[in-house]
């Protein structure tokens, strides 16, 4: 699914392997992510989104995919 | 036991290589009530070794996945899917060697017996998860 993360994440000047500490996931699964592999969880989806503080809405792009 | 603690079990680094160890134990266990003490030596010290390869091994996603430190929900959902795999796998296996079986004049068993279960334990999984929502 099309998402803004990676672009988020540079926007906070943080690495992969910080956001994916902070989610408490894997590197790889922040990775996936950003490369549209993977859909996140609704909670996992939730948590990227109060993390960021914008909306699941903003962060991910369901017509895109 | 609560699902966060359960959780927490096997998403530890030892979860794998304590359940190697523990499986060649009772195998060990089972081997030497059979009379093959030998057999159940050498299936505990590959067992054994395996656990030990595990837990040394590197940081690799797929070995920290597999031995449990390294499990989060995008690895449960590939665990899953190997799983259902591996479902298909010894079901093909089956039902080929039920065919052959017969095919040779034999009674098919116990591929019949393993085919059953294993039809019984899937409607029952899906009666379950579906009861559950």
């Amino acid at each position: 699914m099309k998402n803004k993360v990676r672009t988020l994440r540079i926007q906070k000047d943080l690495a992969q392997g910080q956001l994916a500490e902070a989610m408490g996931v894997s590197r790889q699964t922040i990775n996936s992510i950003e490369k549209e592999r993977y859909t996140p969880s609704l909670p996992l989806a939730l948590a990227l989104a109060r993390f960021f503080g914008v909306t699941v809405e903003e962060m991910f792009d369901d017509q895109g995919s | 036991m609560t699902k966060d603690r359960s959780r927490a079990i096997t998403r530890s680094k030892w979860f794998l290589p304590l359940f190697s160890v523990a499986l060649g134990l009772v195998i060990l266990t089972v081997s030497w009530l059979g009379g093959q003490l030998a057999t159940g030596a050498i299936s505990f010290g590959v067992l054994a070794v395996f656990g030990l390869l595990v837990l040394l091994a590197g940081r690799s996603e797929t070995i920290r996945g597999l031995r449990g430190d390294g499990r989060d929900e995008r690895f449960a959902r590939i665990d899953l899917q190997a799983t259902a795999v591996t479902g298909l796998v010894l079901l093909v296996a089956l039902i080929v060697a039920w065919l052959v079986a017969t095919a040779r004049g034999q009674s098919g068993s116990p591929y019949d017996w393993l085919l059953a279960i294993g039809g019984l334990g899937y409607l029952l999984a899906v009666a379950w998860f579906r009861w559950r929502g």
